[in-house]
């Protein structure tokens, strides 16, 4: 099991936070206090690249969803990126793809944003 | 005591009822992929009359909020009715850090070690447990069923709300999210019907 870490790369208003590891329940408070950081500095603007994330628990997607909830308050987004297809489908079998919005390539997630 | 696993490798949860005891050791991850399988199986030895469960941590590499929901469910039924115990044994540091950030550690027996309540009846051989089907989540047969995970993890979190108020705010999202899908579910069966 390979430990969590996180790094994190401003692109333009976006930050790409890029994952690796298991994301579990003794994992989850790091991105936590990532997320709530970057929420206190008003940028609700959020791509979370998935690429090296080999393991997400239930807790752990459904905070996701609350961050998620958070940003849209903001007119802001919290979008994954490079979603290993075992972890997509999880997301897909619970409907979650609803609020998490799934994008193939970095440039797709940031046009994403620039829509908004 | 030796509680080496019953085959170094295999992972799942190993099961072995000995009279009104049930042994249970998870190897690998206890997530919400494999809950259901316990959850059956957990609830049908209750209603034959096991009251005092051991869940034996030693090959767990962790557990996500859902198996520990579903712990924490049989828990609850047990105290509700004042008939038994989950002893949770062989538990390393960063479980116990889980259990305890969930408050479980207050509605389960949790032990670092093994407990004298291990050794106060006789306790089965290696070779006694069984692999619960669909137990090794790296070879289930069967692709999951959307509106049973869903059913699942909603009762799981609620739980872990019920054993203890922290968990309120911790899950309120997640199980939101989980009831709304309910919900809507039900709706559509009742347009359909």
């Amino acid at each position: 099991m390979k430990d969590f870490r996180i790094e994190r790369e401003a692109r333009g208003n976006v930050n790409v936070v890029r994952l690796s590891g298991s994301l579990d329940m003794y994992s989850f408070p790091k991105l936590e206090a990532q997320l709530n950081s970057l929420f206190h500095q008003a940028q609700y603007r959020i791509i979370l690249d998935c690429r090296d994330l080999d393991y997400i628990g239930s807790a752990g997607l459904g905070a996701l969803i609350g961050f998620a909830k958070q940003a849209h308050e903001h007119d802001g987004d919290v979008k994954l990126l490079n979603v290993p297809e075992r972890i997509f489908k999880i997301i897909e079998l619970l409907g979650f793809t609803k609020i998490l919005q799934v994008h193939p390539t970095e440039e797709s997630a940031l046009a994403a944003f620039g829509a908004r | 005591m030796d509680t080496e696993v019953t085959k170094v490798g295999d992972k799942g949860i190993w099961v072995c009822r000995s009279l009104d005891r049930l042994f249970i050791r998870l190897v690998g991850r206890g997530t919400f992929q494999n809950s259901r399988a316990l959850r059956g199986y957990v609830q049908d030895l209750l209603s034959q009359g096991v009251r005092e469960i051991f869940v034996d941590l030693r090959g767990c590499q962790g557990m996500d909020s859902t198996f520990l929901g579903v712990l924490a469910g049989i828990a609850l039924k047990l105290r509700q009715n004042k008939s038994g115990a989950i002893h949770v044994v062989n538990v390393g540091p960063r479980n116990f850090e889980l259990l305890q950030t969930l408050g479980l550690d207050r509605l389960l027996e949790v032990s670092s070690d093994l407990p004298a309540a291990w050794f106060s009846k006789p306790v089965p051989p290696d070779h006694a447990f069984q692999l619960l089907p669909e137990s090794d989540i790296e070879l289930l047969t069967r692709p999951l069923d959307k509106d049973e995970t869903a059913d699942l993890m909603l009762e799981a979190h609620e739980n872990l709300q019920r054993a203890d108020g922290r968990n309120v705010q911790k899950f309120r999202d997640l199980t939101k999210m989980l009831r709304d899908g309910v919900e809507q579910r039900k709706a559509r069966t009742k347009d359909a019907s």
